[in-house]
């Protein structure tokens, strides 16, 4: 998985591509390090170029929504598609974390 | 397919050989031949087994030192029923007496399938998931249609046969406060130690008219089958690739104390 930020006044933003699975755990650090430094009030994750995730994917968005939700940072995940929404889907994960379509 | 192949230097470098008559000790010949007898050295494009019945059958073999997806690509080109990767700088008088069929015995030995046999560090990163769901469709036993459920099946089955079983990494560690920066270091350590990543992923696949199953096994530790959690929707970082199994496979069945899944679907 890559990923690129974009910063706003208002949000942080993420953009995935490729495959996000249980070889990223050190891209996840990158990602809670830029929890860590922003200082916006919305944390946004846009999955609309991401071709797949696993469980172990799934997973690091859940610690991703710990940390942000322990700095009083909203996050969002924006435009899971295809394979990518089925797997969220699967996992129920829209009853813990906002996901816009 | 029994003389040894000494490609030029510019191609991948693939030994072939059949199991049956070359190389292999008779232990060994014995144990895969009673494993995978079903595939026979003359087989037919079509895939009918022209030579079912002989007693002398023999098991299509390639051999590699190191793989990776082209070569892997290469390799199922060949259309060979086993592909092994012995490990880079791989004693070659003693790879083939590693352990490299892990899996179980098939009901019926003369239905079609392959089987691939990587080492951990290889098999980490390298997708072999959508490599073997590549070659189903290819050999047009899975239909592109079902592709895609079958593959994250897959994939979480190898994730947990690598990480949990090989690597033996648990994600218990993971629920601890800041436990993803622990989980991470202990990953890249286990990837570090050649004993470990020397470790063997193997996949089978077999399929007949109505089903494909697909066994992975590893050679780790195993685990309690009675763990895996069967719904989700709570907040655990982990546990989910089992949920994901038993929603999109027909069956799942675990074996040899956690080292082998064998997932099953309907075609």
């Amino acid at each position: 998985m890559d990923f690129k930020t974009t910063n706003t006044v208002d949000a942080t933003e993420v953009w995935l591509t490729g495959r996000l699975e249980f070889t990223d755990h050190d891209r996840l650090r990158d990602i809670v390090e830029l929890v860590e430094q922003s200082r916006a009030r919305r944390f946004v994750i846009d999955m609309s170029k991401l071709d797949f995730i696993d469980s172990a994917g799934l997973g690091m968005l859940l610690i991703l929504q710990e940390e942000t939700e322990s700095r009083n940072i909203k996050m969002i995940v924006r435009r899971p598609l295809g394979d990518v929404k089925r797997s969220i889907d699967l996992a129920r994960l829209g009853e813990l974390i906002s996901i816009e379509p | 397919m029994d003389a040894v192949h000494h490609d030029s230097p510019a191609e991948p470098v693939f030994r072939g050989f059949s199991l049956l008559r070359d190389r292999v000790p008779a232990d060994m010949a014995a144990r895969v031949a009673s494993r995978f007898a079903g595939t026979v050295q003359d087989r037919q494009d079509d895939g009918t087994a022209a030579g079912r019945g002989k007693p002398d059958r023999a098991v299509e073999t390639l051999l590699m030192e190191r793989a990776d997806r082209d070569r892997l690509r290469a390799a199922f080109d060949r259309s060979p029923f086993l592909t092994v990767e012995l490990g880079e700088g791989a004693d070659e008088a003693a790879a083939p007496l590693d352990d490299w069929s892990g899996a179980p015995a098939a009901d019926d030995p003369d239905l079609p399938g392959f089987y691939l046999s990587l080492t951990t560090g290889t098999a980490y990163g390298l997708q072999c998931p959508v490599l073997v769901c590549d070659e189903l469709v290819r050999r047009g036993a899975l239909d592109p249609q079902r592709r895609s459920n079958v593959e994250l099946c897959l994939h979480e089955a190898v994730a947990n046969a690598i990480v949990h079983g090989n690597l033996g990494l648990s994600s218990a560690v993971k629920g601890e406060p800041g436990g993803y920066r622990r989980f991470s270091e202990m990953m890249r350590d286990r990837l570090g130690d050649p004993a470990v990543t020397r470790r063997r992923l193997d996949i089978f696949c077999r399929w007949n008219g109505c089903c494909i199953a697909i066994a992975v096994v590893d050679q780790g530790g195993g685990f309690d089958t009675e763990l895996a959690p069967a719904t989700t929707g709570n907040k655990a970082r982990s546990g989910r690739g089992f949920v994901f199994m038993r929603t999109l496979a027909s069956r799942v069945t675990v074996t040899d104390g956690g080292r082998c899944t064998v997932l099953q679907f309907d075609r």
